[in-house]
């Protein structure tokens, strides 16, 4: 049996967007929007690609939830890689439970060794969804993974705390979740796209699964941050100082 | 003395039966040539098709513009070229001089004249051969005496190879004993005006004064007459696999494909890479007929390596050493098991090291451009993923966004804040088109380009207007780090919105997207007038359009753009716009088209280097050594560079665009 490696991906407004509140408050308007995979995503699908570098009899695949925009970034993590990819057709916003949920259904049917994702989402960064995965599955986990040292049985997983790096010992199957510094992801091009093109992308939908959503958080609104900047630039340290002592209770 | 005596025996003092040997020999050796060079010729052969070529006529007029003239030998190196003129030039009036004999010696035969009856090798031509072939002569035995004394010198810049010892001795030794041989000849033969053969008959006088007498010469000729004949011929039959090959793939190079302007790239379409399959060059196999001669051409002379401002900052990349490990590879062409090309014979890290500066490319006497080599060895990089780091943020930034830095398009604007800059959308009956590009759009630096020269544009009273939110970049640092699709993708968005509004006439103020826009453009569908804000603030101070006060001058510095004066020739106007502010100009070393590389081109800009590292460093010492208190650029890879560079010196500089430099001298603004 093949060791299977699930790496389920988000796709998110682009990090260098400006996120625009929509005049009801309810959504981010995104007409001017480009996507991309969740940059924790894509260094999670680029581990599992390390992974079946070094591994024999590794096959990797990608997992989008959501519509049919849903594909480009499942191609572009095919055309990184990626053996095969499933996009369960929901509507969205999910919240991390329902994911969790979807996921651990899928998990059941495919009996992968591994769901290695990123730490959260670049969006909504509730960084839940894996610790719902593992929870829901009783496998083990290590999230915030910076190093994933693999071995026949598991893996010794290094990650980032507020303390320092602290080294999981995982059995598998497990969860693991991927933090920034675990690796760089590759550059997926055209060409790479273009040869992506015939690996396939299995549809599946949620009676299928047979899962039906109860969202458990409800958005109530979204509120946009002013960006005015106040700033002004000082000549002096004095007048610096000076500054901080009328405008601060720092003195 | 009448010329109508003047003449020699064809092959004189020689018998017939050594005269059929010789001829025998003559043909062993063509042949030898023959099979040597076929297998080669076969390789070449074997590469894509992709160019086109020059037809008999234009081919015929190569063969004189650029082979014979050796014109292409002008730009570095003045002595060792030199000596390549006298090597070529004495070498070619020798053949030609040879033949010569050959069809004297066959048209005597035919018309059965006897030995001393020669048909046309007598009187005054005979009285103009002979001097002309001992100058040709003495020209090869200068060359050739020339290039062993650098090659004994151990000079690290040129290439070595033992068999370059034995072509530079056999030539020197076919000078040599070719004039012993015309000195016996002449002592056995005594023929009249010895004169004739200037050098001949000093060697004769010499002989004769050592004690050779004419019996003695007989014999003496005769042997020395061999010698110099089996060298001869050896020589002809190592053609093929010495470097005295790179007479004769160059000579193909030069003459059979026609010269491609600086700037220009070989363009791919994606229809092309799904029926193949190949982006970029990872194979010999990739490479097109053209780039296998040149392979052969290159006699790694290291003109290119002089040039590079990537290996004269310590980067891993010599154009030479490129070339030369590519055409190391050109035996495995055919078989199995041939080496990765990009990031195994040619290291990634050697691959990105390049500014596409195009130095090498303009300096090569061969024709031969490592520049393409290594681009198309970048796009086999890009389309396999095996592309990191900052560099491969740029990419994704430029096809996501459309500007390197990821900005939001709806920010291009932000730069004009307070200025009153009409878009196309606000002024359709525009005259020319103000490209402002993405550094002046997004960087706060670059910004008061695009703001100086809106107010010169403004005063001057000229009719603008810019894409605005419309444009996105040109795509020339993605083209140039070998990602031809993103590259297609912007300038399919570009040349569309261009086209919309009917823009003919673009001025901008970056060089490279005057390069892009001028010679990218055309191969995605986008023909355009493209000048630079150099030559068209020139034009409108010639005018009069701008009242510029002339008093405030100072001493400044210039820095040409590699994208500007070398790859586009574009030298004078910038100077023109400084004298009309007054502004003295204090040339640096390398000017013009000469100019050296700020380091920023060819996607370098995108990747990180200590400053250490940086390409361009020794430019930097150049201008802190020329001492100007301001530098005046007209490039904003430049002006990010320089001044990145001069601050990282400690040095306090000033850097300012050529629009800056000219608004600040404006009647109006004093």
């Amino acid at each position: 049996m093949s060791f299977l490696v699930l790496v389920p991906t988000k796709r998110v407004p682009d990090t260098d967007g400006v996120i625009r509140v929509t005049p009801d408050e309810l959504d981010v308007d995104t007409s001017h929007l480009s996507f991309v995979i969740n940059p924790f995503d894509a260094i999670a699908v680029e581990e599992a690609l390390r992974l079946r570098e070094r591994r024999e009899d590794v096959e990797v695949v990608v997992v989008g939830i959501g519509g049919e925009a849903y594909e480009d970034e499942l191609r572009t993590a095919l055309a990184m890689g990626a053996d095969r990819a499933i996009r369960v057709d929901a509507a969205e916003p999910l919240d991390p439970w329902n994911v969790a949920c979807i996921l651990s259904e899928l998990a059941r049917r495919l009996e992968p060794r591994l769901v290695l994702m990123g730490k959260q989402a670049v969006d909504d960064d509730s960084a839940q969804t894996g610790q719902f995965l593992a929870a829901r599955l009783g496998w083990p986990q290590a999230t915030f993974a910076s190093r994933i040292d693999d071995s026949d049985h598991g893996a010794e997983v290094a990650r980032e705390t507020d303390h320092g790096i602290e080294t999981l010992s995982v059995t598998w199957p497990a969860v693991i979740t991927a933090d920034l510094r675990l690796n760089e992801p590759r550059y997926a091009s055209l060409p790479g796209i273009l040869a992506a093109r015939g690996k396939p992308i299995e549809e599946m939908s949620l009676e299928e699964l047979g899962i039906e959503i109860e969202p458990r958080v409800e958005l109530v609104g979204l509120q946009q941050v002013s960006s005015q900047r106040t700033g002004q630039q000082l000549e002096t340290v004095t007048e610096l100082l000076e500054c901080l002592r009328e405008n601060t209770e720092l003195f | 003395m009448p010329t109508e005596t003047l003449t020699r025996e064809i092959f004189g003092n020689i018998g017939t039966v050594p005269k059929m040997i010789f001829y025998a020999l003559a043909v062993i050796a063509g042949l030898i040539a023959i099979k040597t060079a076929w297998p080669r010729i076969r390789r070449w052969r074997s590469g894509r098709a992709v160019d086109s070529r020059h037809s008999a006529g234009q081919t015929v007029r190569a063969i004189f513009a650029r082979v014979l003239s050796q014109s292409t030998l002008n730009r570095t190196r003045p002595a060792a070229s030199r000596a390549h003129r006298c090597l070529f030039g004495g070498f070619a009036v020798l053949t030609l001089g040879t033949v010569l004999i050959a069809v004297e010696h066959v048209a005597a035969l035919l018309a059965g004249r006897e030995a001393d009856q020669p048909v046309f090798h007598k009187g005054l031509y005979y009285a103009i051969y002979e001097p002309v072939m001992d100058l040709a002569g003495l020209a090869v035995l200068f060359g050739a005496g020339w290039f062993l004394v650098r090659r004994r010198r151990g000079d690290a810049s040129i290439g070595h190879r033992g068999s370059d010892w034995m072509v530079l001795f056999a030539l020197l030794f076919l000078g040599a004993s070719g004039f012993l041989v015309e000195g016996l000849r002449i002592i056995e033969a005594d023929s009249p005006g010895r004169w004739v053969s200037f050098v001949g008959a000093a060697v004769a006088g010499g002989l004769e004064s050592v004690g050779v007498t004419r019996e003695a010469a007989v014999v003496i000729h005769q042997f020395t007459w061999w010698l110099h004949a089996v060298v001869a011929l050896g020589l002809l039959a190592a053609v093929p696999s010495t470097r005295l090959w790179h007479a004769v793939a160059g000579g193909v190079l030069l003459s059979r494909h026609p010269e491609r302007p600086l700037g220009t790239m070989t363009p791919v379409t994606i229809e092309e890479v799904e029926a193949t399959g190949v982006f970029g060059i990872s194979q010999m196999d990739h490479l097109a007929i053209r780039q296998l001669v040149s392979l052969d051409a290159c006699v790694s002379c290291g003109r290119c390596q002089d040039e590079c401002p990537a290996h004269a900052a310590g980067k891993p990349l010599s154009p030479r050493q490129v070339v030369q490990d590519l055409a190391g590879q050109l035996r495995g062409i055919g078989s199995d098991s041939t080496p990765a090309l990009a990031g195994g014979v040619v290291s990634e890290e050697t691959l990105w090291s390049c500014t596409s500066c195009s130095a090498c490319v303009e300096v090569c006497p061969l024709g031969v451009d490592p520049l393409e080599l290594i681009i198309g060895m970048r796009r086999h990089l890009v389309g396999a993923g095996a592309v990191r780091g900052p560099a491969a943020t740029a990419l994704q930034k430029l096809g996501r966004s459309g500007n390197p830095w990821g900005l939001p398009p709806d920010q291009r604007m932000d730069w004009a804040e307070g200025l009153e800059v009409p878009t196309v959308d606000d002024q359709p009956d525009f005259e020319v088109l103000y490209w402002v590009g993405c550094a002046a759009a997004y960087d706060r630096q670059s910004r008061r380009t695009a703001r100086a020269m809106v107010r010169l544009l403004q005063v001057a009273g000229v009719r603008f207007a810019v894409l605005g939110e419309r444009e996105r970049c040109t795509g020339e640092s993605a083209r140039r780090m070998g990602e031809e699709f993103v590259f297609a993708e912007l300038a399919a968005h570009n040349v569309k919105e261009l086209g919309q509004h009917d823009v003919t006439r673009i001025v901008t103020h970056c060089p490279h997207c005057l390069n892009s826009l001028k010679h990218d453009y055309p191969d995605a569908g986008g023909h355009y007038e493209v000048v630079h804000h150099s030559e068209f603030l020139s034009t409108l101070v010639d005018e009069g359009r701008l009242q510029v006060d002339r008093s405030a001058a100072e001493t400044v510095t210039f820095h040409d753009p590699c994208y500007l004066a070398r790859v586009n020739g574009i030298v004078d106007a910038p100077r023109d716009v400084l004298a009309a502010t007054g502004a003295q100009l204090d040339e640096l070393p390398r000017h013009g088209c000469r100019t050296a590389c700020c380091g920023g081109g060819g996607g370098r800009m995108w990747l990180d280097d200590g400053p250490e590292d940086r390409v361009g460093r020794d430019r930097i010492k150049e201008i802190t050594t020329a001492g100007a208190e301001t530098v005046v650029v007209s490039c904003p890879f430049c002006r990010t560079m320089i001044g990145d560079g001069l601050a990282t010196e400690g040095h306090s500089a000033n850097v300012v665009d050529l629009a800056e430099v000219l608004f600040e001298s404006l009647e109006e603004t004093g």
